[in-house]
């Protein structure tokens, strides 16, 4: 298993949030203000005003009945419109899923992934198409159909629309959801055959760092051409070693730790035998090592399990007797406890990647697990419901759907690939320019390190491929990055999921576009003229 | 103190300009429309298709903006909504939510006034026996007639007692019976001191019932005054009478030709259409059965008769 999810930094989110929002309320109000005074002088400095204090004024005075009945009548537009219908298809895909499925009962761990896979796939798969096509084409049809003018004529303020539909979305949403994942919830317990597969771990990560065969700090182990980039390989039978640093938060009398490494023969070997490993606990500060009494066998495709108790006794080489020490007092240094790993085969190869080796704490249930899945799902709704409802504010049903789908399938897809082309780190950066310097290239059949010739032309292409450049990094900064919302992976390995990690960013990416889909819904709403003709 | 009565709604130099996406100018709907409505009085906005009145009541709803000049109802602009507390608005369509039964319909309309919800029940009910549709209070909207409809529509426009009404074709798609129910209850409206106005294309129902018009054509508005003083014919002059013998009319003439007045005719007068058709119904309601025979059709048996026989 190899899913470590980086921390997120929730000060520097709120910080980098805070600066968008005003970045952009800034340049509104000053294209607002600038067009205002061009088409009617220095009244426009007046309309500007009256519209801010308008606006203000909606905001603070936005009623939770009028915002609750538009919710209300949202959900019950949904129903009659036969949203529920969804249950149908649901209940079709589970009476026949098993037909499929059961191929992979052979390996416990494997049927309880593809279970959970199946079911949290299927949840999510029927429920944001329903939610995106209701929520992009409610308020367009309400505006089609004029109904909308029989509320707006009323004491209704625009962002109570906006809100209200978001709610009222977000209620079917929800409510769809609910239904679903407790009747895949079931439907799973009851699918897998021995109850004890399904499990819910709570790892905690280290930090991994290497020694080369001499002994001397290294900042990776060795390249072996392994398919998985983050994975390093330790030589066995040298100094070889890897070191992961553990932060200690709690003092179990039994420390468990769980590892998957690869192996990577040189030779054949014993073929009884899989490659050994060595195990050893080491106080940073004092540098004592206390090596595991055990040496553990790498089995490749399956978990090493490791139960070290608190007190360890171990045969001290310099007195020859046996010493006792407490892992917890003796062995951790400023709360980190540092592992040493050595391969003992020589010529022999042990891969590992930062998230390949871990300490267990007391497992979780899985409905826990499985439920903070679904709450992954529930907020990745949300975030569509506010798109689309945004969206429908100001293009028609059509439109708002394509324009969704879209910032889904960016959103979901095509985050790494534009950090990629706007990496700025020499060594990483792409080469070959831009797309109208690559255009260039092929054309004129030269290859992506040669040097451009210096004129004009360069001089132009550059400058057109930068300014593209910085419309992707908008485009980066705006998509939010949707691949956080998925937390089923963890949940089908048997993992808890984390939630400095993934729960933490995911709420707050989702709050985070709140007020922004709010204000962009509001003004499209407000500044458009609904019978226009 | 002046004796000028109250402006509900004040409208100056109101245009309007349609825009194509390009900011082109397509129409110019309205061209300087000034006019004040006041407190009390039913309105009449009158004018062919296309005269602007329609988008006149647009703008004092706020669904368009004015391109120009402006509008004050109940002493605020046209663009804040809390005006709207003390509006009632008709659409001139059916746009209400058709998947909603009449009860639900004036339960959402009620809960965005924040009518409490009581009080919100209350005014459902009476609302809904106002408008003679307590046999269908639980039938969605879309099973409804076009006039059951405009009804339940009539309903909703009144939920939060407004005291500015605004009618968009009123009496389109009423029979005759339900267009008598809405002209009673505009002058009830009016003897309950709310303002209202309509536009309509039906002129006999706006005699009826407007004490003030206005006439549009090409977004101008051409003619405004009481209705009364509009249709005045100050150069003729209208004896009423109880029937007359010939001889008494030519009395009459003989008296008249004394003062050198030039008699245009002496004729009996018509009642309206409209009257003929509810005294019909109202008679068919009480002597169920009874036809009328025409002279030409051979009288097997007579209309009494008739009627005994069918209703058995």
């Amino acid at each position: 298993m190899t899913i470590q999810p980086a921390d997120f930094d929730l000060t520097a989110g709120l910080l980098q949030w805070g600066k968008a929002m005003l970045s952009v309320i800034s340049i509104f109000l000053g294209v607002a203000l600038v067009a205002a005074v061009a088409a009617s002088g220095k009244k426009g400095l007046f309309i500007v005003l009256d519209g801010l204090t308008r606006t203000v004024r909606d905001f603070v005075s936005i009623s939770p009945r009028r915002v609750f009945a538009i919710s209300r009548l949202t959900f019950k537009e949904a129903v009659r419109r036969k949203a529920l219908l969804v249950f149908v298809v649901f209940a079709v895909l589970f009476m026949f899923a098993s037909w499929f499925l059961t191929g992979e009962s052979h390996r416990p761990g494997a049927q309880m992934k593809v279970y959970v896979t199946f079911v949290l796939t299927a949840v999510s798969w029927l429920v944001l198409p329903v939610i995106l096509l209701l929520s992009c084409w409610g308020l367009p049809e309400d505006i089609r159909l004029r109904s909308l003018h029989t509320v707006v004529t009323k004491p209704v303020r625009r962002n109570e629309v906006v809100l209200g539909r978001i709610l009222g979305f977000a209620t079917v949403g929800t409510l769809i959801l609910a239904v679903m994942s407790v009747t895949g919830f079931i439907w799973v317990q009851r699918q897998v055959s021995d109850e004890t597969d399904l499990t819910c771990r709570v790892p905690v990560y280290g930090e991994l760092s290497f020694l080369d065969r001499l002994g001397a700090p290294a900042e990776k182990g060795y390249n072996v051409g392994d398919i998985i980039e983050t994975r390093s390989f330790i030589e066995g039978g040298t100094n070889c070693t890897a070191i992961w640093k553990f932060p200690i938060t709690s003092q179990p009398d039994e420390l468990r730790l769980e590892s998957r490494f690869e192996a990577f023969r040189t030779w054949k070997g014993d073929m009884e035998q899989t490659l050994r490993v060595q195990f050893s606990l080491v106080n940073g500060a004092t540098g004592l090592k206390v090596p595991l009494p055990n040496t553990v066998n790498v089995a490749e495709f399956s978990t090493n399990e490791i139960i070290v108790n608190k007190t360890l006794t171990y045969k001290d080489n310099n007195t020859g007797k046996d010493v006792t020490v407490d892992v917890y007092k003796d062995l951790t240094a400023d709360g980190i406890l540092q592992i040493h790993v050595q391969c003992l085969d020589r010529n022999q190869y042990v891969g590992m990647s930062p998230g390949d080796f871990f300490i267990r704490l007391a497992d979780r249930s899985f409905a826990t697990g499985y439920f903070k899945a679904v709450v992954g799902i529930w907020l990745l709704i949300m975030l569509v419901v506010m798109f689309s409802v945004t969206a429908s504010c100001f293009v028609k049903g059509p439109v708002a759907s394509l324009l969704v789908f879209s910032l889904i399938l960016i959103g979901q897809f095509f985050h790494p690939f534009m950090q990629k082309i706007l990496n700025e780190n020499p060594e990483e950066k792409l080469k070959g320019g831009g797309t109208f310097e690559s255009v260039y290239r092929l054309v004129r059949h030269m290859n992506e390190t040669t040097p451009l010739p210096e004129g004009f032309l360069t001089n132009t292409i550059q400058t057109v491929d930068g300014a593209l450049v910085n419309c992707l990094w908008l485009v980066q900064h705006i998509i939010p990055d949707l691949s956080t919302f998925k937390m089923a992976p963890y949940v089908a390995s048997g993992f808890d999921i984390p939630w400095n990690g993934s729960m933490l960013p995911a709420i707050v990416i989702t709050l985070g576009y709140v007020i922004p889909c709010l204000l962009i819904g509001y003004f499209s709403l407000s500044l458009r003229e609904l019978e226009a003709k | 103190m002046s004796n000028e009565p109250e402006a509900v709604i004040q409208i100056r130099n109101l245009s309007k300009i349609y825009r194509d996406f390009w900011g082109r100018k397509k129409v110019q709907a309205l061209k300087s429309l000034s006019l004040d409505i006041h407190k009390g009085e039913v309105f009449g906005l009158l004018g062919p298709n296309g005269s602007g009145k329609t988008t006149t009541m647009k703008l004092l709803l706020g669904l368009l903006f004015a391109t120009e000049g402006e509008i004050k109802i109940l002493g605020k602009p046209a663009s804040d909504v809390s005006k709207n507390e003390r509006i009632g608005y008709l659409p001139e369509e059916s746009y209400l939510y058709r998947f909603l039964n009449a009860e639900e319909t004036l339960d959402f309309y009620g809960r965005l006034f924040d009518i409490p919800a009581d009080e919100r029940r209350k005014r459902t009910d009476d609302l809904i026996k106002m408008v003679d549709l307590d046999h269908a209070r639980r039938r969605q909207l879309k099973e409804y007639s076009k006039g059951m409809t405009r009804r339940i529509g009539l309903a909703q426009a009144l939920i939060n007692n407004p005291d500015l009404v605004l009618l968009d074709e009123p009496t389109s798609g009423l029979d005759p019976l339900g267009t008598r129910d809405m002209k009673d209850l505009i002058r009830k409206l009016r003897d309950e001191g709310k303002t209202v106005v309509m536009c309509s294309h039906l002129l006999a129902d706006v005699q009826d019932i407007c004490d003030r018009i206005a006439i549009l054509h090409s977004g101008e508005l051409k003619v405004l005054g009481s209705v009364e003083e509009l249709l005045k014919k100050e150069n003729s002059t209208q004896i009423l009478t109880s029937q007359l013998s010939p001889e008494a009319i030519n009395d009459v003439k003989a008296a008249l030709e004394k003062h050198n007045v030039t008699i245009e005719s002496i004729d009996h007068p018509t009642s309206s259409l409209e009257d003929l058709f509810h005294r019909t119904v109202e008679r068919s309601i009480e002597r169920p059965g009874e036809r009328f025979v025409p002279s030409a059709e051979p009288k097997n048996e007579p209309a009494e008769e008739t009627a005994d026989a069918e209703s058995k």
